[in-house]
C-alpha cells in the first residue's frame, strides 16, 4: 500500500463543481486520502504503512484532581474506518478524542496514531499531528468573526498554502459540503448544520486522513443530522478513516457501523456492524 | 510572503477589539510620554552637576621665598600626576598675571595702584581629570617646601564633596527610575494584551486545533502590540515636541538663570535621536508585554 511513489508532492486533483455533489465520483477526488495513493503531503508527518490509524495499548488517564478519564483501554481503529464512538456523558468519550490529538497525554499507555508514538511526539510536532487529523466538535468552533470561506481559509493558511491555492480551494470545498451562496455568511448568519458545514469544510480542507467528530450532531435536528451524518460517510467512502462520538442513537441505528462503547473509562463493547446498544437491549446512555 | 497575512490578520483583531486596542495604545502613550519627559530631563540634571564638577580645581600657591629649583621641583611633581593621568592641565599663574587678573575683576582697579608691592602669589592652577583626584593632588603636594605658609592648597572641598554625591545619586537614581518605568510599561502592556487574549482565548484554542504552529498564532498578536506601541509613542512624541517647542525652548531663549547656564543644551540628548529612542522603545514594549504574555497561553 505504501509502496506508491513518495513524489513529495501530493497532486490536489479537484472536481468543478456545479452542484452540491449527488455522487461519490464526483466527492472523491477531493477527499481521497494520500494513504490510499502511497503518496504523502508537504507537512505530512504520518508514516506511510500499512498499520492501523489509531491504536491505543493500555491507556489510562488519570487527571490532576485523581478523576479517571480512560481505564485501561486498549483498541485499534485500521485505515478507512468508519467507527461510532457511544457511552453516556463522563464515559470517556472526550478524552479519547483529547488524546489522540494530543490536547491529553496518557497516564500511562501509549497512543500511536498514523504509526507516531504520541508520548514521544516533540511538543513542535504538535501542530502537524493535528494538521493530519480533522477534527469537528459539537459546539462548531469557528472563529465568529469570520466568514465561511474565512474559516475555511485560516485552516490552508495555517497549513502554508498561497492565496492564490486559497482562493481556489475553498470555493470548492465550501460547494461540496453544500453551502453555494453561503460563502460571505458569518457564523452567526448560518444555521446550525450549516455552521458543522463549516467546521467539517475546514477539517477536509487540508486532506485528512482522520476525521474526528466529537458530537457531531448534539447541536441539531434529526433531520439535519442525517445530512451531516451522510456527509461524513460519504468523506469516509473516499478512504478517510472517521471516528463519531456521539449521543445519537437513532444515527448509529441507523447505519449499523463499527460501534466502540466506553463506560466510566472502560470499553465495554466493541462490535461490527452494530447498532447503539448491544444484543442484550440494555440501554447504555 | 507570510508577512503581509500576520499584518492584515493584526488589524484585523485590532479592529475587533478596538476598545482594548485603544487601552494598550493608551497605556503605551503614557509610558512613552514619561520616559520622553525623564530621559531629557536626567540628562539636563547630569549635566549641569557635570559642569560643576568639572570646575572643581587646585589652587597650590607657591611662596614667595621659594627658590627656583623649589618651584621647579614643585612642578615637576605636579607633571607627574598628569602623566599618570590624575591631572588634566597645570597652569602656572606669575605674581604678576594673578596681579592683572585681580584688576580685571575688581570694580575700580585704582585700589591696586596703592599698594608698595604685589602681595599676591604665584601659584599653579591644577584641573583634575576626575572630580575625586582632587584628594590626591592635595595628598601629594600638601608638605612641598615651595608652598606658600599662609595660602596654601585652595580647592572647593565641600562643594566638590557634595556635588560627587549628587552626581553619583542623579545618576543612579535615573537608571532605577527609568529601569522601574520600563518594567512598568512592560507590564501594562502585557496585561492589556493579555486582556485580549483572554477575550479571543477560544479563537487560540480553534487555531490551535487546526494545527496552527505557536509562532503562527503569535505573529499577528506580536504585530498588534508593535502597532499598539507605535501609535502610542508617535502621538506621546508629539506631544512632548509640542512642550518643547511651546514650554522649554520659549523659556530657556527668554530666561537667564543660572540654571539654563550651567546645564547646556548640548549636555542632553537632541531631538531627533530622542524621538527615534522612544519610538523604538514604544515598539518594543509593545513586542515584549505581546511575547511574554503569549507564553502562558501557547503551552500545550
Amino acid at each position: 500500500m505504501s509502496d506508491g511513489q513518495d513524489t513529495g508532492r501530493p497532486e490536489f486533483t479537484l472536481v468543478q463543481v456545479a452542484d452540491t455533489p449527488s455522487s461519490e465520483e464526483e466527492m472523491a477526488p477531493m477527499f481521497t486520502a494520500p494513504v490510499t495513493d502511497g503518496k504523502r503531503h508537504k507537512n505530512d508527518i504520518f508514516r506511510p504503512g500499512p498499520g492501523p490509524m489509531v491504536e491505543f495499548r493500555g491507556v489510562t488517564k488519570t487527571y490532576d484532581g485523581g478523576a479517571r478519564g480512560l481505564n485501561g483501554v486498549s483498541l485499534r481503529i485500521g485505515t478507512g474506518e468508519f467507527v461510532f464512538l457511544v457511552g453516556p456523558s463522563g464515559s470517556g468519550k472526550s478524552t479519547f478524542i483529547r488524546l489522540i490529538i494530543r490536547e491529553l497525554r496518557a497516564t500511562p499507555g501509549e497512543v500511536v496514531v498514523g504509526g507516531l508514538d504520541l508520548a514521544t511526539l516533540r511538543r513542535s510536532k504538535v501542530p502537524y499531528l493535528r494538521r493530519a487529523i480533522g477534527c469537528v466538535f459539537q459546539d462548531f468552533r469557528l472563529l465568529p468573526d469570520r466568514t465561511a470561506a474565512e474559516n475555511v481559509a485560516y485552516a490552508l493558511q495555517v497549513t502554508g498554502h498561497s492565496q492564490k491555492e486559497v482562493r481556489r480551494r475553498v470555493p470548492e470545498i465550501l460547494s461540496l459540503v453544500g453551502l453555494d451562496g453561503k460563502f460571505d455568511r458569518l457564523p452567526r448568519e448560518l444555521s446550525g448544520g450549516e455552521q458543522q458545514r463549516v467546521s467539517i469544510a475546514r477539517a477536509l480542507v487540508n486532506h485528512p486522513r482522520l476525521l474526528i467528530a466529537d458530537e457531531p450532531t448534539g447541536n441539531l435536528d434529526p433531520e439535519t443530522s442525517l445530512g451531516i451524518m451522510d456527509l461524513l460517510l460519504r468523506i469516509n467512502r473516499t478512504g478517510t478513516t472517521v471516528l463519531v462520538a456521539t449521543h445519537d442513537q437513532h444515527t448509529v441505528d441507523r447505519m449499523q457501523m463499527r460501534v466502540i462503547a466506553l463506560d466510566e473509562g472502560r470499553v465495554v463493547r466493541d462490535e461490527e456492524s452494530a447498532g447503539y446498544h448491544d444484543e442484550t437491549g440494555e440501554v447504555l446512555a | 510572503m507570510r508577512l503581509g497575512m500576520f499584518f492584515r490578520e493584526a488589524l484585523r483583531s485590532i479592529r475587533a477589539n478596538a476598545a482594548i486596542s485603544v487601552a494598550a495604545t493608551v497605556t503605551a502613550l503614557i509610558a512613552v510620554f514619561i520616559l520622553g519627559a525623564f530621559i531629557p530631563s536626567f540628562m539636563y540634571v547630569r549635566s549641569a552637576v557635570d559642569a560643576q564638577t568639572a570646575k572643581v580645581d587646585v589652587d597650590v600657591y607657591i611662596a614667595d621665598t621659594a627658590t627656583v629649583s623649589q618651584v621647579n621641583s614643585l612642578r615637576e611633581k605636579l607633571d607627574g600626576l598628569r602623566t599618570d593621568g590624575t591631572v588634566a592641565a597645570v597652569t602656572y599663574v606669575s605674581k604678576e598675571d594673578a596681579l592683572r587678573i585681580m584688576k580685571e575683576r575688581l570694580r575700580d582697579p585704582s585700589v591696586l595702584d596703592e599698594l608698595p608691592s604685589n602681595p599676591l602669589p604665584a601659584k599653579f592652577n591644577v584641573k583634575p581629570t576626575e572630580a575625586e583626584n582632587a584628594d590626591v593632588i592635595v595628598a601629594a603636594v600638601k608638605d612641598d617646601p615651595a608652598l606658600d605658609p599662609t595660602e596654601g592648597i585652595v580647592y572647593p572641598e565641600t562643594t566638590a564633596d557634595r556635588l560627587l554625591t549628587a552626581a553619583k545619586f542623579v545618576q543612579w537614581a535615573g537608571f532605577i527610575l527609568i529601569g522601574i518605568l520600563l518594567l512598568a510599561a512592560v507590564l501594562l502592556i502585557g496585561n492589556t494584551i493579555r486582556l485580549s487574549i483572554f477575550a479571543r482565548r477560544r479563537e487560540v484554542e480553534v487555531m490551535r486545533l487546526v494545527g496552527a504552529t505557536n509562532w503562527f498564532i503569535r505573529w499577528p498578536f506580536m504585530i498588534e502590540g508593535v502597532i499598539c506601541g507605535l501609535v502610542g509613542a508617535v502621538v506621546a512624541v508629539a506631544m512632548l515636541w509640542g512642550i518643547k517647542v511651546g514650554v522649554v525652548d520659549a523659556w530657556a531663549a527668554g530666561a537667564d538663570s543660572a540654571l539654563t547656564k550651567t546645564g547646556s543644551a548640548a549636555g542632553t540628548i537632541a531631538f531627533p535621536l530622542l524621538m527615534i529612542v522612544l519610538v523604538g522603545a514604544g515598539a518594543l514594549l509593545g513586542a515584549i508585554g505581546s511575547g511574554i504574555t503569549l507564553r502562558r497561553f501557547l503551552k500545550v
